[in-house]
């Protein structure tokens, strides 16, 4: 059972492609929890909905290409730019003017743009473990080739279009293993895999292209450009993303930046607590 | 006027409208330390009833020894029905509860409850509840926290200990999580995880448990270890625990005062009065089906058994079949009084109701639920230990053998070991020692 339910939820049609959508409780400012990277569904944010929505208004909805929203299989459908757009569809169709965008992962990189372009409906911005290729990858990463056929990949090699087509489930195994490297996640790691797995290995490889766009000028020019208050957390036991790039958009978009010690790359799943308190605090100084 | 819950820093705020300007105004108090009075919050597991009776009979010898405590609620039903049935002040920040039972009702399929991975799957109503809880503990001003099995406040003020407020009392009946049999290897990993954690969190903070309470005796810790390469159970928390005995929450009456009583709820001395109760969660329709599909073989063969199914606060009575003789009833306050006149008792496995007849010395036959690890092997360690009921297997259970249990047992005596009567009073004075 959930701890929360929707007051009103509703599809969206952009682009061709349909966008599920939930709302909960009420109060100003709206929270709206932005998805992230199209592997988990907006249920990631579980943690989050019923503690937010005792105190705002809280908006979320599946990204592109899981839970209830479409799948389509073009890259093209995956860019920032199309996400930041599902974003706005979404504000409008819950009549929303502007809200404190969270984001988690590469969720930064549709709230960079929306931020960004639409500074009028984005009242603040938080980042968690963001992806802001603003530094180089993790050392371990980089031997991935992407699109390489590569024969028996192991560790980060396995993120690999090819290998996603024909052993999407070890990769998810091997890529959650990562997402939570704090002890005694098996609770978490579950999670991620059975959302995980209600999607499929092509669909993520479209994702994963459509994302390539985002390179470390684009990025810097457009977390530049944030006017709004911006909060950055980032574990320092993040092995997706390294806590360098959170510290490297806090500077660039002139943002606070709490620092996990300990923490991986989700933290808003394992050390919910806290980040609700961070984004409740964040949220009430928007208020004021 | 609209009064507002304290600040946290002693202050109470209030809201008014000006008599003269009709404007709205607001007026703070601030309490001296000195003039506070002393304030406790009790947080009861609403996974059943038993929990409920047992700390309402905690408080009750607790504010006997400091009678200017004030003890606030944070709870949810069906622990609230007997709260509100005892008086007891309810905190109104209760009402944004997620509630536990509901939850373990939509875990539950027939007579089977696989307990351990409902707990798991609680994990969003967990922190949903840790965050009402801190916000209210943040603004209480409570000397004292009490969580009877308060999975949130203990695992999340571990994992945030900087969060802690006030001294902290932990109850549990039961001590470490144990894997089925039928959940393999990976069951086993993941009950010694989840056990492994635990005992890494009381290492590493002793101090935000200010005190332990295991609600039994040493030989009720069943004699596993947490898992591979972790400690015995039964060393470890001889080691962090102080023990109350068994908490009854009331006295059994002696064996000369049963007939009043049994007169006094109606029953008559020419009846066999057969109780069948399921306990206050929810879970338990399955079995009130087979025991009255049982009923009128039962009936044919001891014509004079009257029997009584209380379904709990959250079954409607009305949803199984009425048969002549049988009474279906819905919550019934002061259960055990019925369960210490009864001549028999049919239950499932929970500890509460099967310690009530233990301590009563009523015979019972007894159902845990499938897949329930604490109902299978601590709550049957326990009655095993002292000699109480005759545990049966459901799925392998037919009414045909039931109603043939139910002529062998209904009426006959037995010779179980004394539950000890003075848990609650014990479990009181260990608390009172930290005000």
């Amino acid at each position: 059972m959930r701890a929360g339910y929707p007051v009103s939820e509703g599809v969206v049609a952009r682009d061709g492609v349909e966008i599920r959508y939930e709302r909960y409780g009420q109060g100003w400012p709206v929270i709206l929890l932005l998805p992230t990277w199209s592997l988990v569904p907006a249920r990631h944010w579980k943690m989050q909905v019923p503690y937010l929505a005792r105190h705002f208004t809280v908006v979320c909805f599946d990204g592109r290409g899981t839970g209830g929203s479409g799948r389509p299989q073009e890259p093209a459908a995956y860019t920032d730019a199309q996400f930041a757009s599902d974003a706005l569809a979404v504000m409008d169709a819950a009549g929303v003017d502007a809200a404190v965008v969270v984001s988690a992962s590469c969720g930064a990189l549709w709230a960079l743009r929306l931020g960004a372009e639409h500074p009028d409906r984005v009242l603040g911005a938080v980042f968690i473990a963001p992806t802001a290729p603003l530094v180089p990858l993790l050392a371990e990463r980089r031997v991935q080739r992407f699109g390489e056929v590569l024969d028996d990949p192991v560790g980060w090699q396995t993120y690999n279009a090819h290998y996603w087509r024909t052993h999407y489930p070890e990769f998810v195994a091997f890529f959650t293993g990562r997402l939570f490297t704090e002890p005694h996640s098996t609770k978490q790691i579950e999670d991620v895999t059975g959302w995980a797995l209600e999607t499929d290995g092509q669909t993520l490889a479209a994702a994963h292209l459509g994302l390539e766009c985002c390179d470390a000028a684009a990025t810097q020019g457009l977390a530049e450009r944030l006017a709004c208050p911006v909060l950055v957390i980032h574990g320092t036991g993040d092995a997706v993303r390294g806590h360098a790039e959170g510290e490297a958009l806090a500077g660039c978009a002139d943002g606070a930046l709490v620092t996990l010690a300990g923490a991986g790359h989700f933290p808003h799943a394992r050390d919910p607590v806290r980040v609700n308190l961070l984004i409740r605090q964040f949220a009430d100084r928007i208020r004021r | 006027m609209r009064a507002r819950l304290p600040d946290g820093q002693g202050n109470r705020i209030t809201e008014s409208a000006d008599t003269i300007t009709g404007v709205s105004m607001q007026t703070t108090t601030w309490t001296r330390g000195p003039c506070r009075p002393r304030r406790a919050l009790y947080l009861s597991s609403p996974i059943g009833l038993g929990h409920a009776r047992r700390d309402v009979a905690v408080a009750k010898e607790l504010k006997r020894l400091h009678p200017d405590l004030e003890i606030d609620w944070l709870a949810q039903h069906p622990v609230t029905t007997v709260l509100d049935a005892e008086g007891e002040h309810i905190h109104p920040a209760s009402r944004w509860l997620a509630n536990e039972s509901a939850h373990v009702v939509s875990e539950a399929s027939g007579h089977d409850l696989h307990c351990f991975q409902a707990l798991r799957r609680m994990d969003e109503i967990l922190v949903a509840n840790f965050m009402v809880f801190q916000e209210v503990i943040e603004e209480g001003c409570y000397d004292l926290v009490i969580g009877d099995e308060a999975w949130d406040v203990d695992y999340y003020w571990h994992e945030n200990p900087e969060l802690k407020r006030g001294q902290n009392v932990w109850f549990t009946d039961f001590v470490g999580y144990l894997p089925m049999p039928d959940g393999g290897e990976h069951e086993a990993f993941l009950t010694a995880d989840y056990n492994a954690e635990m005992i890494e969190h009381i290492d590493r903070y002793p101090w935000v448990r200010d005190r332990a309470i295991f609600v039994g005796n040493d030989d009720d810790i069943v004699p596993d270890t947490f898992g591979e390469n972790l400690p015995a159970i039964r060393d470890w928390t001889r080691q962090h625990f102080s023990y109350s005995g068994y908490i009854t929450g009331f006295t059994p009456p002696d064996p000369d005062q049963v007939p009043s009583l049994r007169a006094g709820l109606g029953y008559r001395d020419d009846e066999l009065v057969c109780v069948v109760a399921v306990g206050g969660s929810g879970v338990g329709g399955a079995l009130i089906e087979k025991v009255v599909a049982a009923y009128p073989l039962a009936k044919k063969a001891l014509p004079e058994l009257r029997m009584i199914v209380v379904t709990g606060p959250r079954i409607d009575p009305a949803a199984f079949p009425q048969r002549e003789g049988l009474e279906l009833r819905g919550y019934v306050h002061r259960l055990y009084e019925h369960l210490c006149a009864c001549d028999l008792a049919i239950v499932q496995g929970g500890l509460t109701t099967t310690m009530e007849l233990a301590a009563a010395k009523r015979p019972f036959l007894y159902f845990p639920l499938g897949h329930h690890f604490e109902q299978n092997f601590h709550v049957r360690h326990r009655l095993d230990r002292y000699g109480a009921g005759v545990c049966l297997d459901y799925l392998a259970t037919d009414p045909d053998l039931i109603a043939a249990r139910i002529g062998e047992l209904a009426g006959k005596p037995v010779s179980y070991r004394d539950v000890e009567t003075d848990g609650a009073a014990r479990a009181a004075r260990l608390i009172a020692e930290l005000l």
